[in-house]
């Protein structure tokens, strides 16, 4: 039998010689290229970088102007230019977000973010976008990043941009343990300036935790006695406190460092002078005073609650009602001690369904100090 | 080039040389590696030149009038070199390309190469609004052509690296590997499954990672994440594949017909004819300098929200116009990038008018500008599958895929509706070219539903010869169907049936005759010849071949013994339009 031949594949027409030159020439043309393309795209490169870094100094001009829809041509040119450098992609955002747009700046700032979730500056303009969206608690995680990730350049001076911000957040959102987890680790920080241990003071008082703030104003104090403002703190912890005395001395002080400005320590004097004639626990008082202290603390509460709720839900009709009537009521319980007691505990019933369903008293007001001593 | 004496070679590399030129599967992987590292180098080369040029040529801050005179300019030029030295290097370069691998063996000429890159490197940096990845496609395949019939390829071998360099290209030149392996394979090969995919797809990977390696890791686009803020979002996608879809076909009805009346002017013109274009193209930049170029800068702005609705409907526009000119006059460019364009500034239109109208419901313009750009490239280029994987590596965005299916096919399917001639092929057609198509080859395949006919009653397999001779005896068919009561058992031939008859064997049954049968077909016999539906009528001949049966019943895929009908040997003829040489009519043949 015959055995069957496999044709074999056709070789090249060239020859060996031609074979090998034509691959040392196109060597040689790889190298070549290597070598021209590297070259050129350096000098490209190099060009754009520089035009991006002219529009970005132009932009961050008007951005100083508050010309804002002009810069943000400019920063868009300098990104698209020089796309690696997140700078000004930053800055383009937050122009952006100035142009009152946060919508179009978080659409910016996600790509920059996912290609480096570490750069602190996108952390916090995102966080500051969030914000601005409502969206608090994802803002509060951008903060936390901008306070622990990269910086490249003045790194310190921007975590603390970014912790008080966070900080400012928290306190006007009323997260009052979150806000005193923050102040904690900063409240011994001796690169705090004068201004800024004052302020976390304030914090302090605002995160309910009036007594590490008197230990921060008395620090300020002994360095300074004739601090009208560390004054006024230590009397806005005193009534926080409910140490109402204390706190009118210390406004009184005040006002005698800093008369310029007067009114209005005159006018914080005025409610503490309120809280101590409506304060019916205070010491020293007669039955009869603190009986008819809490009489009227009730009535103001009660004012208080119909003003906000009104009267057209029935249940809070019900309760008011009921609330009228346990007052007069208690006019004829047997004795006026345990009258007061229940007169007080009827006045923090009623505040606390004021809380629950009307917007807070402002927190200063001579009502909601007393009542905040109460429930002390 | 320098000839190499052998003999001073070392013996080691003259045997390495030869063992390469013997193996034909080593040979494929050097080059597919070499022409991928070439073109790669050479594409980014002509983007950074052209990059560079442009650059010179229009200043940041520059006079109006130089938008003007530099693309009438740009084009005066381009359009002599293209007249004078290069007429192969007019145009995109994809139907040139095509031309090449399916009309000139595979055979693209070093000097028309160097051609596309001159001439496209002054029309584009000129402002001319092309794009640079057709003509890059060109000088791909130009590469890999050359240096094929350099080391004296066969017509195959040489054939078969066109998509190669092609892969290659556009890989660097869009920074888009697999979409550029897909392109080569759905667009200039015309069949998803060719043999040469291990070679497009090294190629396409050596070609991006010199581009990397030169120019970074960076997408052409820089695009903001976006997703589906409602459900009901993905009826205005419907509506952008339906608004895309109409663009595409009045853009490539434009560019066609405006084509058709260059080619009615007198040859001598040839010449001058891009110049209308250039001058077009300034005049349109003079007032909206953004037409100018093919505009990726201004894709990017759109694509992150950067969107003034007025602005995106007037460039939309003004860059159909200006593309449709440029090209139709002669321009050396392609329309790869301007269908991108066009596209982006269609789907941002189309996302700014929702979300005007449903704020809450919609995302911003850029999301739709993004699919946007797939669903005009799907319904202007007609690579549906290409245009969602390119969109997909441009903004390396997964979350978009969805809707963009949607839009593209929904274009492509419109496209494909009112537009019958996809453009690279209508292009080819003009310049008298009929090249073969992915969709002329699917159609151009007949299958057997086209020439089935009803099947003749079956023989039951107790049918006695005599019974059966009966009902042969005045009918044409050579084979018939025997049936039991479960459906087909096999096919029996007249001719054994009138064998049997003559030898008196009338009592015989149809079963006993199909055992008798079995034993003279040998080798030849199956069990139960037969053919599907939808399998090419090539088949049903090849299975006539092998079995010697000129009828076969057609069956259901889902049953074998479930048969549909019949098809005949004379019927596969007819459907091919060639009649047996028996029936032929020759009584008006001269010869006669």
């Amino acid at each position: 039998m015959k055995t069957p031949v496999i044709p074999a594949p056709p070789t090249p027409a060239a020859s060996i010689s031609e074979f090998i030159a034509t691959f040392a020439v196109i060597l040689a043309a790889v190298v070549g290229l290597v070598l021209f393309d590297t070259a050129l795209a350096r000098i490209d490169s190099r060009e754009r970088k520089v035009s991006a870094a002219r529009e970005f100094a132009a932009g961050e001009q008007l951005v100083a102007e508050g010309k804002n829809d002009q810069a943000i041509e400019h920063l868009r040119s300098a990104s698209t230019l020089d796309g690696e450098n997140t700078r000004y992609a930053t800055a383009l955002a937050d122009a952006v977000l100035a142009d009152g747009r946060p919508k179009d700046a978080e659409l910016l700032l996600v790509p920059l973010l996912e290609r480096n979730g570490t750069d602190g500056a996108a952390n916090l303009t995102m966080a500051r976008v969030l914000v601005k969206e409502g969206k608090i608690a994802e803002a509060k995680s951008y903060y936390h990043r901008a306070i622990y990730e990269l910086w490249p350049r003045g790194a310190e001076d921007n975590r603390t941009t970014a912790r008080f911000e966070l900080i400012d957040l928290l306190a006007s959102t009323d997260a009052r343990q979150e806000l005193l987890a923050e102040l904690l680790p900063i409240q011994d920080d001796s690169t705090n300036s004068l201004a800024q241990r004052k302020r976390i003071a304030h914090l302090f008082v605002v995160a309910g935790s009036p007594s590490r703030a008197v230990t921060i104003f008395r620090d300020v104090l002994r360095h300074d006695a004739k601090d009208a403002d560390a004054y006024i703190g230590l009397a806005e912890a005193a009534l926080s406190l409910g140490d109402f005395a204390t706190a009118k001395a210390d406004l009184v002080a005040a006002q005698k460092l800093s008369p310029q400005d007067s009114s209005s320590i005159q006018a914080r004097i005025s409610v503490t002078d309120s809280v101590i004639a409506l304060d019916p626990t205070q010491r020293g008082l007669s039955l009869g005073e603190q009986y008819r202290r809490s009489r009227y603390l009730v009535q103001l509460t009660l004012a208080s609650v119909r003003k906000c709720l009104g009267t057209q839900a029935p249940d809070v009709a019900a309760a008011l009602n009921s609330a009228g009537a346990s007052l007069v009521a208690s006019a004829a319980a047997a004795s006026q001690s345990q009258s007061i007691d229940q007169t007080l505990l009827l006045a923090e019933q009623l505040w606390a369904l004021r809380r629950g369903r009307c917007a807070a008293e402002r927190p200063d007001g001579a009502l909601a100090l007393v009542q905040n001593r109460i429930t002390q | 080039m320098p000839a190499i004496r052998v003999a001073a070679l070392p013996s080691r590399l003259v045997n390495l040389v030869e063992d390469l030129r013997r193996k034909e599967d080593r040979l494929a992987l050097l080059l597919s590696l070499v022409i991928g590292a070439l073109v790669g180098l050479v594409v980014v080369a002509f983007i950074l030149l052209t990059g560079r040029l442009a650059a010179l040529i229009y200043p940041a801050g520059g006079a109006g009038w130089r938008r003007v005179l530099t693309p009438t300019l740009g084009a005066l030029l381009s359009g002599y070199l293209l007249f004078k030295y290069f007429p192969l290097a007019r145009g995109s370069g994809i139907p040139q390309t095509r031309a090449a691998l399916f009309i000139h063996d595979g055979r693209i000429s070093l000097r028309s190469v160097v051609g596309k890159f001159i001439c496209c490197g002054i029309s584009l940096a000129s402002g001319i609004p092309l794009g640079r990845e057709g003509p890059a496609v060109y000088i791909g395949s130009g590469l890999a052509s050359a240096i094929a019939q350099r080391l004296g390829l066969t017509r195959v071998q040489v054939r078969s690296l066109i998509p190669v360099g092609g892969a290659a290209a556009l890989s660097a030149a869009f920074n888009t590997p697999i979409a550029a392996i897909l392109f080569s394979l759905e667009e200039i090969i015309g069949d998803l499954h060719a043999p040469v995919l291990g070679s497009v797809v090294i190629a396409s990977a050596t070609a991006w990672m010199v581009l990397h390696r030169v120019l970074g890791d960076s997408p052409l686009f820089h695009v903001a994440p976006y997703h589906l803020v409602s459900a009901g979002e993905l009826g205005v996608y419907v509506v952008l594949g339906i608004v895309g879809g109409l663009t595409s076909v009045a853009f490539v009805k434009l560019l066609l017909w405006l084509r058709a009346q260059f080619a009615r002017m007198p040859r001598a013109s040839l010449w001058i004819q891009p110049v209308a274009g250039g001058l077009t193209v300034g005049i349109l930049g003079f007032f909206v300098p953004q037409v100018l170029g093919v505009g990726y800068d201004q894709v990017e702005r759109v694509l992150n929200g950067d969107v003034i609705l007025k602005v995106v409907v007037v460039l939309a526009v003004l860059k159909i116009i200006a593309t449709s000119v440029a090209y139709a006059s002669g321009n050396a460019g392609g329309i790869f990038g301007p269908s991108l364009f066009i596209g982006s500034m269609i789907g941002a239109t189309v996302g700014a008018v929702a979300h005007l109208v449903f704020p809450a419901s919609t995302a911003g313009p850029g999301a739709y500008a993004l699919v946007g750009m797939g669903a005009a490239f799907a319904g202007i280029v007609r690579t549906p599958l290409t245009s969602v994987i390119m969109i997909f590596e441009l903004t390396r965005d997964y979350t978009i895929i969805v809707p963009l299916m949607i839009s593209n096919l929904i274009a492509f399917y419109i496209s494909q509706k009112l537009q019958k001639v996809p453009i690279y092929e209508a292009l080819a057609h003009q310049d008298g070219l009929h090249l073969p198509t992915r969709v002329g080859a699917q159609l151009g395949v007949q299958r057997v539903s086209s020439a089935i006919r009803e099947a003749p009653p079956s023989f039951s397999p107790d049918t006695t010869i005599g019974e059966a001779a009966e009902r042969v005896k005045d009918s044409s068919l050579e084979s018939w169907p025997v049936a039991d009561e479960l459906g087909l058992v096999g096919m029996v031939r007249t001719r054994h049936i009138e064998s049997a008859m003559k030898k008196g064997r009338d009592d015989m049954t149809i079963a006993r005759l199909m055992q008798v049968a079995r034993k003279s077909d040998g080798a030849r016999y199956r069990e139960l010849p037969h053919v599907h539906n939808d399998q090419p009528l090539s088949r049903a001949l090849a299975r006539m071949g092998d079995t010697g049966h000129n009828v076969l019943p057609v069956v259901s895929r889902a049953n074998a013994r479930i048969m549909l009908g019949v098809v005949t040997l004379t019927d596969i003829l007819k459907a091919y339009g060639v009649e047996r040489a028996e029936e032929l009519d020759y009584t008006d043949h001269p010869d006669l």
